[in-house]
């Protein structure tokens, strides 16, 4: 009788283990509808007409005609994609050198007052763009840098600092401090030593850092509306909402136009995730 | 060829001094070996010859120049890292090479050097190998590689062979010692907390403790005529049994010792040096204990056994003595059976008892102080002393004791 009581007892059990993997899964699985669904319908709709999309939106388009991203592509996007792609690329390798030397600093230097340092650098985390936007934009006017690919370059740079050093510096707090003294009896100067020991050990968390400035930089708005006014010179974002102004009616080369923005840094994600998780873990418990 | 003398070396980290001043003299081509206590100092004392750690104040001095304030790697020193400290994104032959392109030298100099090296170290084979692709032994042996290429005068070993299993540690062990042989001008300076190491690779032992050297000398003068109670029971293992006793008196020659145990000591010492009431320590080596078979007669301690572990070839025996709370070891032949509370007698040769006064000197060595203090003060660090050192302990014997049956 005990025996059969017992059986019963792991019988539910594994019924509420199995459901609860079910709901976990369903859920899941809802919640990559929910973020998908809408990239999915908008890459759709590119290919859809606007009487397709006004009569139906959520029908399949009629036939896959590239004509609406060949429309978007010569209508703008191409010129914002190349300066998203110049200031992205250029802001991510100012960052990552400018961060990975101050972490470098951080961590081996014998500085006095040390701990103070790494908070002034730490603390501009702490500080927002918004605030300082009226007095930035007054000192690219005066160092002509206002509306150029610098401003935003140096922009990025400059707020994007404190993050990168935050996890550049948890990451050389791990490596053995044995190679670098390894290094000053082999008679390396410290630039010898940043540049060939220290640098390439910490190539996984660079590319972090590099991936989740890019998806910073490709994504930002507010000091991109603000420091560049020509056409020629808009990034992405600022790009799409003059699209939008400029095509208002004219939905199907909106969303072509918006799958083109999201589509590199989607792939980006998606080939370089494992470096992006690691790079958000890496700070923890440092 | 490199003389490496160290003068009144203190090293302190803020108020805290760790190296309270060492003086120190090394030949060229000697293989000294640092022993001590984790914390001792004798790391430290490695790094700051090194130029890893700034002196605080003294003199580091290598072939008569004062070397406190020059760079690491103009010392003409080279290290081995207790982790290797290989560059893991270089190739065994960059790792080797990286301090020679610093230096600027050329690259067929840098070629034949890093070769050689291989050769000389097994590694021609694995050469444009990653370090993660090789074995701890292997890697140990790139480190000692990368070393021997800048052809150092002199070279330090930070606890090298610490993270090898037990048989690559003799195996390693030994290629440092045939390494040492094939070098025979190169110094080198090797710290360890491994008694086995330190004897038998060096040609001298520094030993420390808090900062402070207890002694140098060749292994066996260590072994035999340890300076105080800390270097007796340092060294060997299991550590040196030691009993307290008191002096008692004195009659034609001989000064008699009651132990705290209750048994009596003879000694036939200098009576100038054990005067009446003084408190020693007596020290007898597990190794150097005997036990006495049932029925014969002698001077013996008695006690029960306790506890007893079998190393296979030796059994070390964990004895309560009778008359005292004190555990005593036995190192005895494995052939003989014991068990839990047999009860034992056991004894010593005279020439293996130790003697040290309250301050834990040895009388020895407290004679020669005692007689001789100028003469001896210094050179006693040099470790080449206490030659005539040990007449206190040869002369002394275990008596019939209170507690004998």
């Amino acid at each position: 009788m005990s025996v059969s009581h017992q059986s019963r007892e792991t019988e539910r059990t594994d019924f509420v283990a199995v459901l609860a993997k079910v709901c976990l899964v369903a859920f899941l699985i809802s919640l990559g509808v929910v973020v998908l669904y809408p990239l999915f319908w908008m890459a759709l709709n590119g290919f859809k007409t606007n009487a397709e999309i006004f009569g139906n939106p959520f029908a399949l388009p009629g036939g896959f005609s590239v004509a609406n991203y060949i429309a978007a592509w010569n209508q703008g996007i191409r010129n914002y994609i190349a300066t998203s792609v110049i200031v992205t690329l250029g802001s991510a390798v100012c960052t990552v050198l400018v961060s990975a030397w101050t972490a470098y600093g951080l961590t081996r230097s014998k500085l006095p007052g040390k701990p103070f340092f790494v908070g002034i650098v730490l603390g501009g985390l702490m500080l927002s763009p918004t605030v300082a936007v009226i007095p930035l934009v007054r000192m690219m006017q005066d160092l002509g840098l206002y509306n150029t690919y610098w401003a935003l370059i140096i922009l990025y740079t400059a707020f994007r600092i404190p993050f990168t050093t935050f996890l550049i510096r948890a990451y050389m707090l791990g490596l053995p401090r044995d190679l670098d003294e390894a290094a000053i009896m082999d008679g390396a100067s410290e630039g010898q030593i940043f540049w060939k020991v220290t640098l390439p050990l910490c190539k996984p968390i660079l590319v972090s850092c590099v991936i989740l400035h890019v998806l910073f930089a490709w994504n930002e708005y507010l000091f991109a509306m603000i420091f560049t006014s020509g056409a020629d010179l808009q990034t992405l974002p600022v790009g799409l909402t003059s699209i939008m102004a400029k095509h208002g009616t004219n939905y199907a080369v909106v969303f072509a136009a918006m799958t083109l923005s999201a589509l590199p840094i989607v792939m980006t994600f998606f080939a370089a995730q494992r470096f992006f998780i690691r790079g958000l873990a890496e700070g923890i418990g440092k | 060829m490199a003389d490496l003398t160290l003068r009144n070396i203190r090293k302190s980290y803020a108020d805290f001094e760790v190296l309270h001043g060492i003086d120190l003299d090394i030949k060229s081509g000697e293989f000294i070996v640092f022993v001590g206590p984790s914390g001792c100092g004798k790391s430290t004392l490695l790094r700051s010859i090194a130029g890893l750690e700034t002196i605080t104040s003294g003199d580091l001095v290598i072939d008569g120049e004062r070397m406190n304030t020059v760079a690491p790697s103009k010392r003409g020193i080279s290290m081995v890292f207790q982790s290797y400290a290989l560059y893991p994104h270089m190739t065994v032959y960059e790792n080797m090479a990286f301090g020679l392109r610093i230096a600027g030298v050329s690259k067929a100099e840098i070629d034949e050097r890093v070769q050689k090296a291989g050769e000389i170290l097994q590694l021609s084979k694995y050469l444009q190998r990653l370090p993660k692709a090789l074995s701890g032994g292997q890697r140990q042996r790139v480190a000692i590689g990368r070393a021997i290429v800048r052809n150092p005068r002199v070279f330090l070993f930070d606890e090298p062979l610490s993270n090898l299993d037990a048989a690559l540690r003799v195996a390693t062990r030994i290629e440092i010692a045939k390494l040492k042989q094939s070098m025979p001008d190169v110094t080198m300076i090797y710290v360890t907390h491994d008694q086995v190491e330190a004897m038998t690779l060096a040609d001298r032992i520094v030993v420390f403790k808090d900062g402070n050297i207890e002694q140098v000398g060749t292994p066996l003068e260590l072994y035999k005529r340890p300076a105080n109670l800390f270097v007796a029971q340092f060294i060997g293992s299991p550590a040196m049994n030691i009993l307290e006793g008191t002096v008692v008196g004195k009659s034609q020659g001989v000064t008699h010792l009651m132990l705290e145990c209750g048994a009596e000591l003879n000694v036939s010492a200098d009576r100038g040096v054990l005067p009446v009431g003084e408190r020693l320590s007596i020290g007898i080596r597990p190794e150097n204990t005997q036990i006495i078979p049932a029925g014969e007669h002698g001077p013996v301690l008695t006690g029960t056994v306790d506890f007893v572990e079998h190393l296979g070839e030796v059994q070390i025996l964990y004895v309560d003595m009778v008359g005292s709370a004190q555990k005593y070891l036995i190192k005895t032949a494995d052939d003989e059976a014991y068990a839990r509370m047999d009860t034992i007698r056991f004894t010593a040769r005279t020439n293996d008892i130790h003697l040290f006064d309250a301050k834990g000197r040895s009388i020895a060595g407290r004679i020669l102080e005692d007689h001789a203090l100028t003469h001896v003060s210094r050179s006693r660090f040099r470790g080449d002393a206490p030659g005539g050192g040990g007449t206190a302990q040869r002369s002394a014997g275990l008596r019939t004791g209170a507690l004998d049956p």
